[in-house]
């Protein structure tokens, strides 16, 4: 399934964990403005900026995303190497879940559904901050219930 | 609505995923007994013969992991249950992607992955793990259960 152990294709798994921290503040940050008449257009404007960056790392993979970018630069020339590598699969899948829930609440917030931006923000928020405090991965347990739902009928390659 | 009440919506969220996060962190990997005496017995045993052929079934127990392609912890429990196994002679370990078997997912009740499930000799579901497994658990669970005679009639024992 997965070649974890292969430095071609492994990521150092903080990485994905220090995005999940940048994303938790800035959804932290769209439901405040989102919530506040004054700063709504502000908000959606943060809402739409998270979607981009959720689009990135669900289709073009989490390796390829800004802020793992901002990672390998800032973070992990401080940080000793880690413990093991991790597949690129699991962080691009909950780049993907994060990617639906936001573009979501967007679209609902522009055709005028009332707090569809706040709310949508705060379901991610909790997905962004178990992963990022809990380490709580998302692909060991969404993708369960979708395959349960019956979502995927064949093997999917994510 | 006003600053403070924004501001208090998302401590509210903080709060929640807070209460999730510690509440999953409690609960992960512990072992859970299905073969106790307990008399509220609901279910009756999932079969476990067309899970592998017969013969990748070990003589005295086999642990069974449930993967998906998605699942972050996925790998390191294969080379913690790999391990448990070598140093237990009769143990095998099994390991089912859910992507290709989805009905095993229904069947068996699995909310996340890794899901262990621990199989005695009979090959009835002994226990069962939720997460990674824990590994002085584990260890019990399987002492446990190699220390049990052979109880379930019916069964060929090579």
């Amino acid at each position: 399934m997965t070649a974890t152990n292969d430095p071609a294709r492994g990521i150092d798994p903080r990485s994905p964990r220090f995005g999940a921290a940048i994303t938790t503040v800035l959804l932290a940050a769209t439901i405040v403005l989102t919530l506040i008449p004054a700063t709504w257009t502000a908000g959606i404007v943060l809402l739409a900026v998270i979607v981009v960056f959720f689009a990135i790392g669900g289709i073009a993979g989490i390796r390829r995303h800004p802020y793992g970018a901002l990672f390998r630069r800032l973070v992990r020339p401080r940080l000793g190497p880690p413990a093991e590598l991790e597949a690129p699969e699991p962080p691009t899948f909950a780049q993907q879940v994060g990617l639906v829930i936001t573009a979501l609440a967007l679209v609902l917030a522009l055709v005028g559904v009332p707090y569809a931006a706040p709310v949508g923000a705060a379901i991610a928020l909790v997905a962004a901050f178990l992963n990022a405090v809990f380490d709580v991965c998302i692909g060991c347990l969404l993708y369960v219930w979708l395959v349960r739902a019956g979502v995927f009928r064949q093997r999917s390659a994510v | 609505m006003t600053v403070a009440a924004a501001v208090a919506a998302l401590v509210g969220v903080l709060a929640l995923a807070t209460a999730l996060g510690l509440l999953l962190r409690a609960r992960t990997g512990r072992a859970r007994p299905t073969r106790t005496n307990d008399t509220r017995t609901t279910t009756t045993d999932p079969t476990t013969a067309d899970l592998a052929p017969a013969e990748a079934f070990g003589t005295e127990a086999t642990l069974v992991q449930f993967s998906t392609p998605t699942c972050a912890r996925c790998p390191a429990t294969r080379r913690q249950l790999d391990a448990v196994a070598a140093e237990h002679p009769g143990v095998t370990r099994l390991e089912i992607d859910l992507a290709e078997r989805p009905e095993l997912a229904r069947r068996f009740a699995v909310m996340q992955t890794p899901t262990v499930l621990l199989l005695d000799r009979g090959r009835a579901v002994h226990t069962r793990f939720g997460g990674p497994p824990r590994p002085a658990e584990l260890t019990a669970a399987l002492d446990t259960a190699l220390a049990a005679t052979a109880t379930t009639p019916g069964d060929e024992s090579p």
